[in-house]
């Protein structure tokens, strides 16, 4: 069914708030101080405190954290005492976002703060990520998250959609430094890949604050409304999926309110897209059919800055702030598994 | 917020080893149950909620990856919920709330646990030696509720058998005993003193999933003969873990969890008002630990209700009578058991080990260090109180 | 200088395979490859479901390959040791013969230019093969299948199981705060941190917050504790076999309320208190290494913090407290 209202009508939830924490190559602070400092940033300069907080979701992995249940110790970070409403989802902080847009719609209560965190510095991500691989077939062969990316990109550029110095561009624009020249003079770390179209291992955390429409609007001047939710996902094995394809992004943009076309007459103006890899932007530019008017990834993405469990929520807060800083409309943009196996797409909007 | 129903449960058969089964065959057996109790196909459901326990059980990190397509999730929204052993019921609360929301119509909610590929003792220990397991973390908060209640050593062995009795019942059960007997808990090893062998859960593979409609969809299944089990109530609450003067035997993330959902069902008198209850019981003293911390019993009060006979089938407060945690325990979905049994009583459809009657159940599932809890309350109607 | 705990996650899982999978193991041992029908098309690995739908698939098992055509391809100039061959390799799509969609699979090619899309290749099978999908060691360029060393034949028995070890070692920083917990421990003393706001103090320094403020507690928080205290309460664990278990007897483990103080530390090893003596309200203090004795440095749930190995009876008369046993925390 279609899951969202008209843009502007819906029932109003806004983010109003949102702080990293420890975005570094490695850091040491555990992982509930990194909560800790980026929920107390968050909910600060809102004139918030824990005790305000309704209803809290925290997204963190397990196995990056090299632990299990890691998230217990988080707790710690949110101040549950008196006892909070509160869940966890293994899955980036974006979908905790999704859970507490959920929570807050049935009506009851007001304030959530959601978080992603962790720190990728500790273990070996080539390593970790066969682990959520086909684990009969895939799984046994180390099939790591780079092999597939590589496959995907090779897809991309079979399609047209992108070619080595594209992405080698998306890198220059995103981390700001070197040469397209430059880049492609280095080897390959995974014909076509090379080191600079891959994402950097980053420690970290995010929190944001969403808020019902009223309470939204007492807390900030401008809150970021989310006007369009969803998130969709597809087979697992890549061999069995169209690569030079995302159609579970389709379907959340279109669900979320995005056309095919892509802004539905409606401007994006501003596209944070968890791409880890460079062809990831030229192949969600073109699923999305985002023109050069609209400004990708001005944060630098996930190619300058990927915190494990915390990148997309963090593309998330990247879209507010572009809201909160008198713009119109931005799209953000998370995803997790294999070959962007599965795609989320949130819509943030400001109202004059 | 729109009103929503329980209209499908299925479960696999438990077994310490389903050697039968893939991961993808073992979570199916219990979708395909769930569907065909619901009158409906894969192509019906909008989104799928998956809960598990630590993902280093069985060495599948984010599993909802590979299970995507298993599930028929392809194009949907496919959701991973991880609240340590209150998952498998906050995954059915996750699930509900797509639909409270109104943002999803029918939603599918599935858990799973297949303990056999690895060792829980292993993983709770994150894989070092002298692990102490779920007993051990427990057997402390058990030797202060005997203290502080003075209750009898029997009440254990009681609940013990009540559930393994109860479990030769269910079907789907994991452990059937059926010599058990006061005798044989007593007769058991010492575990985790005061904890004996049999007073404690098993480790077990299974599976289990829960079809969540709104209003429209739960009316149908009434105009089909189907009745549904209503949501009224629903919560999870959390609380930091360890700081001086918490009491995890009375823990106040639990009194508020039930008062919570007391509160949105209508519920004034839980004790009179409810007609059973699921609860999580890996231990057989948590039976009177969360009878007390749920208000259904005053303090010090809840093992007498134990030694009178009140928890058991045909007993005026029946707890557990699917056999429970102490009976079956596929971590990740032991929680989503409770509140599919809960469903399937108020449905009248619990089979051999239905309470005669029963209009209003609680379902309960807690972890850590009785830190997470998460609630639901259902109903054979949406206003059973008027 | 930041000190890291290197720690190692690894367990042989045993993974049940289900009628299709383990058609398919079973196949592979006997070096034949299947495929299942799904419709007009030909999925390999065969899967129990169409993945597109979920629906069920009939056990319409057929025989692909062995050799196929590469259809995408990757150089992996530097395998992990998860990777299937020690040297470079290229991970490749390979449809095989009769098959409608590419299997993931190393190709062993020497270098990235001998492979190319359209590559013929054909699997290069281990000699002693279990039912796994390493039993195709790699491909190799040809329409010729080979075996590596001496070819066993299989046993003929159906697979149901496979092996599966996932081992991941990670490299955790240890805070400074923690540290000068443990090296206070050396000098045989205790040490905690008291939060400004609501006094609760909590021992060592490994978790420096106070979880009820949700405040961080730095180095102005640091106070000295007795090292004497008395036991709430316990356990006494029955040991289990797993893989990686280093206890063999019942060992068990204590609560201690420290005099002087509310702080409680929980799951501490004992010495010199036998487990059948062990009861609510015992006086004791704690025992210490040897000055300069090497110290484990994990910490963790029921393990010693540094030079702390664990409490002893101090000979004191017991504490008769009928609260005592309800200070778990």
């Amino acid at each position: 069914m279609t899951a969202n209202e008209t843009p502007g009508t819906s029932t109003d939830l806004a983010v109003v708030g949102w702080a990293q924490a420890a975005i570094s190559r490695r850091t040491d602070q555990t992982e509930t101080q990194m909560l800790m400092s980026a929920i107390t940033d968050a909910l600060t300069p809102l004139g918030l405190t824990r005790a305000d907080v309704d209803f809290t979701c925290l997204g963190s992995c397990d196995y990056i954290t090299g632990q299990a249940f890691s998230f217990v110790a988080n707790l710690d970070a949110i101040g549950a005492w008196p006892p909070k409403r509160d869940s966890h989802v293994e899955m980036d902080g974006a979908w905790a976002l999704y859970e507490a847009w959920l929570r807050l719609h049935e009506g009851d209560i007001e304030i959530a703060v959601v978080t992603g965190s962790g720190r990728s510095s500790t273990g070996d991500p080539s390593l970790i990520y066969p682990m959520e691989m086909d684990p009969y077939v895939l799984a046994p062969l180390g099939a790591d998250l780079v092999t597939f990316a590589a496959l995907q990109a090779r897809a991309v550029i079979s399609a047209g959609l992108a070619d080595e110095r594209a992405m080698a561009e998306v890198a220059v624009r995103s981390r700001g430094t070197g040469t397209v020249e430059e880049l492609l003079a280095g080897e390959y770390v995974r014909e076509p890949l090379r080191r600079h179209d891959l994402p950097p291992i980053t420690d970290g955390a995010v929190a944001m604050v969403l808020a019902t429409g009223d309470r939204a609007r007492q807390l900030v001047e401008r809150p970021a409304y989310i006007t369009g939710f969803d998130h969709r996902t597809e087979c697992h094995n890549p061999a069995f999926r169209r690569l030079d394809d995302s159609p579970s992004t389709r379907i959340a943009a279109r669900e979320a309110g995005l056309d095919d076309r892509g802004l539905n007459g409606r401007g994006v103006e501003v596209a944070e897209l968890q791409a880890s890899f460079t062809h990831e932007e030229l192949l969600l530019r073109h699923v999305l059919g985002l023109g050069d008017d609209v400004a990708v990834n001005p944060s630098g993405g996930a190619l300058r800055a990927n915190p494990i469990m915390a990148t997309g929520l963090a593309r998330i807060g990247y879209a507010a702030d572009h809201v909160f800083g008198g713009g119109t409309r931005a799209l953000a943009h998370a995803t997790s598994g294999p070959c962007l196996q599965q795609n989320l797409i949130c819509v943030l909007e400001g109202r004059s | 917020m729109i009103p929503c129903a329980v209209v499908g449960v299925g479960q696999t058969h438990h077994k310490s080893r389903r050697r039968d089964v893939s991961f993808g065959g073992l979570v199916r057996e219990a979708v395909f149950r769930a569907l065909d109790d619901a009158r409906m196909t894969m192509a019906d459901i909008d989104a799928v909620v998956l809960g598990k326990a630590p993902d280093l059980f069985e060495g599948v990190m984010k599993p909802e990856l590979y299970l995507s397509d298993a599930l028929g999730a392809v194009g949907k929204p496919m959701f991973r919920v991880h609240t340590a052993g209150s998952v498998g019921g906050t995954t059915g609360l996750v699930a509900a709330s797509h639909v409270r929301a109104g943002k999803h119509r029918t939603v599918l909610a599935v858990a799973f646990e297949k303990q056999s590929e690895g060792n829980a003792q292993f993983a709770l220990g994150s894989g070092r030696g002298a692990s102490l397991g779920a007993g051990g973390s427990f057997a402390p908060f058990v030797r202060a509720y005997i203290q502080r209640s003075g209750a009898p050593e029997h009440i254990g062995w009681t609940v013990a058998v009540k559930d393994r009795l109860n479990a030769l019942k269910n079907p789907y059960a994991h452990l059937k005993i059926e010599d058990i007997s006061i005798e044989k808990v007593r007769n058991s090893p010492m575990m985790w003193d005061p904890i004996r062998y049999l007073e404690s859960c098993p480790s077990s593979d299974g599976a289990c999933a829960v079809v969540i409609t709104d209003a429209d969809g739960a009316q149908a299944a009434t105009a089909a003969g189907r009745p549904p089990a209503w949501i009224l109530g629903m919560s999870s609450r959390s609380e930091a873990g360890s700081f001086p003067g918490r009491d995890p035997v009375r823990p106040r993330a639990g009194l508020q969890c039930a008062e919570d959902v007391y509160q949105e069902a209508g519920i004034t008198n839980p004790r009179e008002q409810i007609d059973m209850a699921e609860l999580y019981v890996p231990f057989s003293w948590h039976e009177p630990i969360w009878l007390e911390a749920h208000h259904l019993a005053d303090e010090g009060e809840g093992w007498k209700m134990i030694d009178d006979g009140q928890t058991e089938i045909g007993g005026s407060f029946p707890v557990n009578c699917s056999g429970g945690v102490l009976s079956t325990n596929p971590i990740g979905a032991s929680g989503l058991l409770r509140f599919a049994e809960a469903a399937n009583q108020v449905r009248g459809a619990a089979g051999d080990h239905q309470v005669d009657g029963a209009q209003v159940a609680l379902a309960m599932a807690y972890g850590a260090q009785s830190q997470y809890f998460s609630m639901w309350i259902v109903a054979n109607r949406l206003q059973p109180f008027g | 200088m930041t000190r890291f705990v290197e720690s190692t996650i690894t367990f042989p899982y045993k993974r049940s395979l289900g009628p299709v999978t383990g058609a398919f193991m079973t196949a592979l041992a006997e070096k034949r490859i299947l495929g299942i029908r799904n419709g007009a098309a030909v999925l390999v690995p065969p899967m129990e479901w169409d993945p597109a739908s979920g629906a069920e698939l009939a056990a319409d098992l057929v025989e692909v390959g062995p050799a196929g055509t590469v259809e995408s391809w990757t150089w992996v100039p530097v395998p992990t040791e998860q990777h299937p061959l020690e040297k470079p390799f290229a991970f490749a799509f390979i449809r095989l013969d009769g098959a409608s969609c590419p299997l993931l699979h190393a190709v062993d090619a020497g270098s990235p230019a001998a492979v190319f899309e359209g590559l013929r290749v054909a699997p290069r099978w281990r000699g002693r093969r279990v039912g796994h999908i390493t039993d195709i060691q790699c491909f190799v360029p040809g329409e010729t299948s080979e075996v590596d060393g001496p070819d066993v034949e299989s046993t003929g028995q159906p697979v149901e199981l496979m092996d599966y070890t996932a081992s991941v070692t990670y490299s955790t920083p240890v805070l400074a705060m923690a540290d000068r917990a443990v090296a206070a421990t050396r000098e045989q003393r205790l040490t905690g941190l008291r939060c400004p706001a609501c006094e609760r103090v909590y021992f060592g320094g490994d978790r420096p917050y106070c979880p009820v403020d949700a405040v961080e507690l730095g180095p102005d928080a640091e106070i000295d504790l007795p090292s004497t205290g008395t036991l709430t309460n316990f356990i006494v664990v029955e040991p289990v076999r797993y893989p990686g278990q280093t206890a063999t007897e019942p060992f068990a483990r204590v609560f201690v309320l420290l005099d002087d103080s509310d702080v409680v530390l929980t799951y501490q090893p004992v010495i010199d208190l036998p487990v059948d003596e062990i009861r609510v309200g015992i006086r004791v203090t704690a025992g210490w290494a040897p000055i300069d004795a090497p110290v484990d440095n994990v910490s963790g749930i029921g393990r010693p913090l540094g030079s702390l190995l664990g409490w002893t009876p101090s000979g004191e008369p017991d504490v008769n407290d009928p609260d005592l046993v309800n200070r778990i925390y």
